[in-house]
């Protein structure tokens, strides 16, 4: 299957190869060409990554799942206790119990909308025009060592990522996204790899993150990927708050 | 918060810095092999980083300041060879924002109709000896983010960029041009459709450009240019004459006239004009005369008073001639100079604005200054551009902070010493000369740098007999022994002996330590000098080695109209020495006009070998010589002739002492060349470095690749490589020092690994060291350099970037157990994966709130001794080794290590088996409970279930703290457990005689609590199940501890 994809997406490139300069639709085009095709992408209605974080000697799992309209839950367990985010298509939530807090919480505006970048199930390229988003090429760069396609997306919400696509395989390589936080610009960058072959898709199954020129960076490495399996929606609402109980005398030493 | 760790597309994990984990270096024994033709680019050497240190407590000059205030201030700095710098809170911090291009600044220019529209004018305009050069006129469309080469590549450099408030394609550009020859694109240039064409508006001839622009601030048609003839040479500069003149345009730079009414009479030399925002009528103009003297006109510019020459009026034209009106009040103007001094009565009179009056050392800002912006909103804040920094006032200039995040220092050298971890060394263009360690945990800060000379600081050269001895230089050829322990210093210079013509220093003079004898020196002027007693005395071990041309010897002549003897352009020196590493006999110098002399009898007779160049302009500045590591009759030379207009790069490399050369410089190159260093363990690999960066050449200078990894476009003034560390050291001239960790991939790097799909490449062994922890909340302000990472590094090479399927390293210790995976990295090139010498983190038990500082994040330090890597890429493995050793000199032995390692494994074993004992317990609890729910109140079998539940939640409550809240303060036995490994684990020495006392006590807890619960499962539990299974409910089931490892393989 993997092979067919790499075949397909290399036939891609070579019909393709104009000797003028590349439009942002073409690149984009040929970038869901070389994932699988525009119809199998939009044919995934769930998704469920499962990997873990690593970064800096330390490891911790996680769960990505995300359904379409355009929702998403991130789960990740840190000694035992389980921190989740989510969204529902309106409602962001976050449970962090680390310190001792079970109950969820409503999210802040900012990360509202990263939770709402998120959950875009397709990403900011995949009709972009029909989503308000405006992209941009900025040029071709040097990446890894090897040429990508930089595209700039100003996002109807305003955030600006700036994507690069590998001009050799279509995929991206990596996202520079700038977001808000507390009215200050933040830049982020991920850098994607590792694309495997899932029920005819290419995702990428490294990924890593960091904030844009730090030496410290995280890597998110997916162990799997389940697609159109069968996620309860109630998973991606704000659960109510636990039953409030009587607090507990301390036991005796 | 945790929560950011893990949004998907977004990062910046930070996984708790506390946990990082150690590694230091020794060197790996690498087999010198010639290569031939490698073609290599820059790509090549991939993840190869340097890392900037710094400083920024001492920074460098800064040509050029532009801001605007929007909801926040947002400033843009131009450095003189350290790129642009942006702020978006004040100068609380800065990015910089200009790293692919050019950096040395002239102007900034924000459009004021659309303020994402930036214009930078690269080459400095104050043009000191040292002045880097520009490339032409930069745009930004999108805030600094990308930028767009607009033109006027040999404009070489630009003063000021003006953008007509009303119309932001229509812009002018000040050229002032070639500095050491004459050009023609200079002068006044405009566009009106933002940069794709420009008109020379204004010009004058080949030897004169422009100095400075400014429109009247209401009606932009009315334009004011001061033109400026200026020349220099190696040995003199000259300011004014009669291309220099003040102009006006009252047609948006249609046609120009030469204003003279009121002006002075003869040659002019730099201008620098101002209209006063309030009041455009009244123009201000600082003019180079015979008398330099601020005027002043209220009619436009066409008529003009004298109003002051005081000393910070006149002082330095070429350096300062600028003036900035308060946006408010016209009557209050500001002259920046030696300080800044500013007038309220419209030019009058002059006084300081800092309450202490003129300043040097201490409090204050740095002296020079060459740029100021007034806050148009409120004209008490300003932000003032000088010789080391920024600095900003929020009362009118009287106290003065500095802004402590640009580190564009501009060295000229660089050295280290062989502590541990090495200190660096190095002078700065006026800002004396700095010393710091090379790695701090945490981060190499302002508070680790410590100065040791003052002035303009050049070398520095360690004693290697006496470790407490630095020899430090400023300028004038001015040499001080320092004491480091004491800060004493001593000057030790040689003086001309009796009968001889005075000593001619360079400005930047050469000293270099001998490497064949420790604790002796060389210091070149005309004559090379020699001290064999640490600077008490001095032998005279040459004739004059330059050409000694009277024609050239012209320093006290020097400045034009206003003279300017400063010893920078002191000629006919000696530049550069080098003593040859396989014979103390043979010794290298070059010298500023042209010679290259060798010695091969200690310096009894010398050789002027200069003639047998071909290729390079007689006469040319010898920019460094450098005898060879491995062959005494081989030595290499670089050329630059930037200071008479020739800006190629010429590399030479000699193997008969000098007979013959043989041209090293490719079109690879770019900038000319300012040093060559060969590898102190594979000759064929060289660094140069130029006016644009450093390049690398792995076959003997046939070929060449610039290294980007983190090095901008910037001048590399002098390399070093740590003989110990094998780190590479740039001094660059304006960002500070870069240190380029393990270069020992760079000597494998070969024609046949340079055409292997993948091949792993040696790197140095990785060090086992806990790292130093400080509790320090120093705010965002400040500059950071990066210390290297703690681990190991593992070292390959790729052919093509890695984009399907794994790729992933396991690492196997000597038992073959795999004890870490970590992803790989992908590039094209060099790629370089850190493992941090430490295995996961225990399982650790379940309860309210994480455990103390991450404890149990990490595991156990590795074991000294070999490991194996696998490399799986695709479905292929690539296998090599690794060693893994004790941190040298920390005072740990092997044995202590091992100690520890033993008790942390022990431990960690506790923590798992707490982990799992919690576990067990809280599901028997909660079976019982759910048991228990599904009989009848009076059930019986449901009482003994309840009772069951109670007693076996009363365990659980004492395995792991279970209140909520975040500070209950509760102690459990997780929590003693956990704080112990904590505690073993956080040392890379022996544990104390307590904690191993510690690890029994709470074993033998851990024993009880593993009883009792074995006693619930072999009494409750196994008299309850068969009633259970009676009534059709499911059994109560314990897992084993080996269901429950399986079970959590991948829990955290």
């Amino acid at each position: 299957m993997l092979k067919r994809i790499l075949m397909v997406a290399g036939a891609a490139v070579v019909l393709c190869m104009p000797a003028t300069a590349q439009t942002v639709d073409e690149i984009i085009a040929k970038h869901f060409a070389a994932r699988g095709g525009v119809e199998k992408i939009k044919a995934v209605k769930t998704m469920r990554m499962t990997g873990r974080a690593a970064g800096q000697g330390g490891e911790i799992p996680i769960i990505i799942e995300n359904k379409r309209p355009e929702w998403v839950r991130v789960e990740f367990i840190v000694q035992g206790l389980t921190g989740i985010t989510g969204y529902d298509g309106t409602t962001g939530w976050q449970v962090m119990p680390f310190m001792g807090k079970k109950d969820a919480e409503p999210m802040s505006g900012d990360d509202l909308k990263q939770m709402q970048e998120q959950a875009d199930f397709d990403g900011p390229l995949m009709d972009y025009k029909s989503k308000g988003n405006q992209v941009e090429l900025l040029g071709k760069e040097k990446l890894e060592g090897s040429d990508a396609y930089k595209l700039k997306a100003t996002l109807k919400n305003g955030s600006v990522h700036t994507i690069f696509i590998d001009a050799d395989s279509f995929l991206e390589v990596k996202d520079v996204s700038k977001i808000m936080q507390n009215g200050t610009e933040v830049e982020q960058e991920s850098t994607a790899s590792n694309y495997k072959d899932v029920d005819g898709l290419l995702f990428p199954f490294l990924m890593e993150q960091g904030a844009k020129g730090s030496a410290q960076k995280q890597h998110i490495i997916i162990e799997k990927i389940e697609l159109n399996v069968p996620i309860d929606d109630a998973r991606f609402k704000m659960p109510a708050p636990a039953p409030a109980k009587p607090a507990e005398p301390a036991p005796k030493p | 918060m945790l929560r950011a760790f893990f949004s998907y597309r977004k990062g910046s994990l930070a996984l708790c810095g506390v946990l990082a984990l150690g590694l230091y270096a020794s060197a790996a024994d690498v087999k010198t092999e010639v290569t031939t033709n490698a073609k290599i680019d820059s790509q090549t050497f991939g993840g190869l980083k340097a890392r900037a240190i710094g400083p920024a407590v001492t920074s460098g000059r800064i040509a050029a300041i532009a801001a605007t205030q929007g909801d926040r201030l947002t400033i843009y700095v131009g450095a003189a060879g350290g790129g642009v710098w942006k702020s978006t809170n004040g100068g609380l911090n800065f990015d910089p924002v200009f790293e692919k291009n050019t950096q040395s600044i002239g102007a900034i220019a924000i459009d004021p109709s659309s303020t994402n529209t930036v214009w930078v004018g690269t080459g400095e305009s104050w043009v000191r000896n040292s002045v880097s050069v520009g490339t032409g006129v930069y745009k930004s469309t999108d805030a600094g983010e990308n930028w767009q080469l607009m033109g006027l590549p040999e404009s070489e450099h630009i003063s000021r960029i003006v953008v007509d408030p009303r119309d932001g394609n229509k812009v002018f550009v000040c050229a002032l041009g070639h500095l050491w020859n004459a050009n023609e694109e200079r002068g006044v240039f405009r566009t009106t459709d933002g940069g794709k064409t420009w008109k020379k508006v204004l010009f004058v001839n080949a030897d004169t450009g422009c100095a400075d622009v400014s429109a009247d601030p209401q009606d932009s048609r009315i334009l004011y240019a001061g033109m400026w003839q200026v020349r220099r040479k190696p040995w003199t500069f000259s300011s004014g004459g009669p291309g220099s003149g003040l102009y006006r345009s009252m047609d948006g730079g249609d046609t120009w006239q030469k204003m003279s009414k009121g002006l002075p009479e003869g040659d002019l030399g730099r201008i620098g004009i101002a209209p006063a925002p309030s009041r455009p009528s009244t123009v201000y103009a600082v003019v180079e005369a015979k008398k330099t003297a601020l005027y002043r006109s209220d009619d436009l510019g066409e008529s003009w008073q004298e109003m002051n020459s005081s000393f910070n009026v006149q002082g330095r034209p070429f350096y300062f001639a600028t003036v900035v009106v308060d946006p408010k009040d016209f009557k209050r103007v500001y002259k920046p100079g030696f300080f800044l001094t500013a007038s309220d009565d419209a030019g009058k009179t002059f006084g300081s604005v800092t309450v202490g009056g003129a300043n040097f050392g201490g409090g204050g800002f740095h002296g020079d200054t060459h740029a100021l912006w007034i806050d148009p909103k409120d004209s008490n804040i300003l932000l003032l551009a000088t010789d080391g920094g920024v600095y900003k006032s929020e009362d009118r200039g009287a106290r003065w902070r500095q802004l402590p995040g640009l580190p564009v220092g501009q060295f000229y050298h660089v050295t280290y010493d062989m502590e541990k971890p090495y200190n660096v060394y190095g002078g700065l263009q006026d800002n004396g000369t700095w010393a710091a360690p090379s790695r701090h945990d945490g981060g190499i800060s302002s508070r680790h740098w410590r100065v040791l000379g003052s002035g303009d600081g050049f070398w520095a050269q360690m004693d290697s007999k006496d470790p407490d001895l630095a020899y430090v230089e400023y300028q004038g050829g001015h040499l001080v022994r320092v004491n480091k322990s004491t800060g004493k210093s001593k000057q030790i210079g040689p003086y001309a002996a009796s009968g001889e013509p005075d000593l001619r220093f360079n400005w930047n003079t050469p000293l270099q330590s001998r490497p064949s004898h420790g604790g002796e020196l060389y210091m070149g002027a005309q004559y090379l000098f020699r001290t064999t007693d640490h600077g008490e005395s001095w032998q005279r071990i040459s004739p004059d080695l330059t050409t000694n041309d009277p024609t050239k010897l012209k320093q006290e002549q020097s400045g034009g109209l206003t003279v300017d003897n400063t010893d920078a352009e002191k000629f006919c020196t000696i530049f550069t020495i080098s003593e040859s590493p396989k014979n103390s006999s043979v010794i290298w110098a070059g010298t500023d006009d042209g010679n290259v002399q060798v010695t091969r009898d200690d310096g009894k007779t010398w050789t002027n070998v200069a003639a047998n160049f071909s290729g390079v302009p007689a006469g040319t500045w010898v920019s460094s010589v450098e005898a060879s590591n491995f062959d005494e009759g081989t030595a290499y030379a670089t050329f630059d002739g930037h200071q008479v207009g020739d800006l190629k790069p010429y590399v030479y490399r000699t193997k008969d002492f000098g007979k013959t050369w043989q041209a090293l410089a490719t079109t690879d190159l770019k900038g000319y060349a300012h040093v060559i260093r060969e590898d102190i363990v594979k000759p064929n690999l060289l660094f140069l470095g130029t006016e644009f960066g450093l390049f690398i050449s792995i076959d003997g200078g046939a070929n060449w690749a610039q290294f980007t990894g983190g090095v901008p476009e910037v001048a590399v003034r002098d390399i070093a490589i740590h003989p110990r560390d094998e780190d590479l050291i740039l001094a660059t001239h304006g960002r500070g020092i870069y240190i380029i960790d393990d270069i020992t991939a760079l000597r494998s790097l070969t024609p046949e690994v340079l055409d292997a799909d993948l091949t792993f490449l040696p790197a140095r062994p990785g060090v086992l060291r806990v790292p130093t922890l400080e509790q320090r909340f120093d705010g965002d302000g400040e500059f950071v350099g990066d210390s290297p990472n703690d681990g190991v590094t593992i070292n390959y090479y790729m052919k093509k970037r890695h984009m399907i399927g794994d790729l992933r390293l396991e690492i196997y210790d000597a038992q073959g157990q795999m004890v870490y995976s970590v992803p790989g990295e992908r590039r094209r090139g060099l790629n370089r994966v850190e493992w941090s010498l430490r295995s996961k983190g225990p399982k650790t038990p379940q309860a309210t709130v994480l455990v103390p500082d991450f404890a149990t994040f990490v595991g156990p330090l590795a074991a000294e001794g070999t490991y194996t890597v696998k490399l799986i890429k695709g479905s292929q493995t690539y296998t090599t080794k690794f060693q893994v050793a004790g941190e040298p000199d920390s005072g740990i032995t092997s044995e202590d290590r091992a100690a520890e390692r033993k008790a942390a494994t022990q431990v960690f074993g506790m923590v798992e088996r707490l982990s799992y004992l919690a576990s067990a317990a809280g599901s028997l609890r909660d079976q019982a409970a759910d048991r228990a729910a599904k009989l009848p109140a009076n059930d019986p079998l449901r009482k003994k279930l309840e009772a069951l539940h109670d007693s076996v939640k009363k365990l659980s409550q004492g395995l792991a703290a279970s209140r909520e809240g975040g500070f209950s303060g509760e102690i459990e036995l997780r929590e003693k457990v956990v704080g112990l490994y904590g505690a073993v684990n956080g040392y890379d020495g022996k544990p104390t005689g307590s904690q191993l006392a510690q690890v029994a006590v709470l074993d033998k807890q851990l024993d009880k609590a593993a009883s009792e619960l074995n006693a619930f499962v072999t009494k409750d539990v196994a008299a309850l199940n068969p009633q259970l299974e009676k009534k059709n409910i499911p059994p109560l089931k314990i897992q084993t501890q080996e269901e429950w490892k399986k079970q959590n393989e991948n829990k955290g």
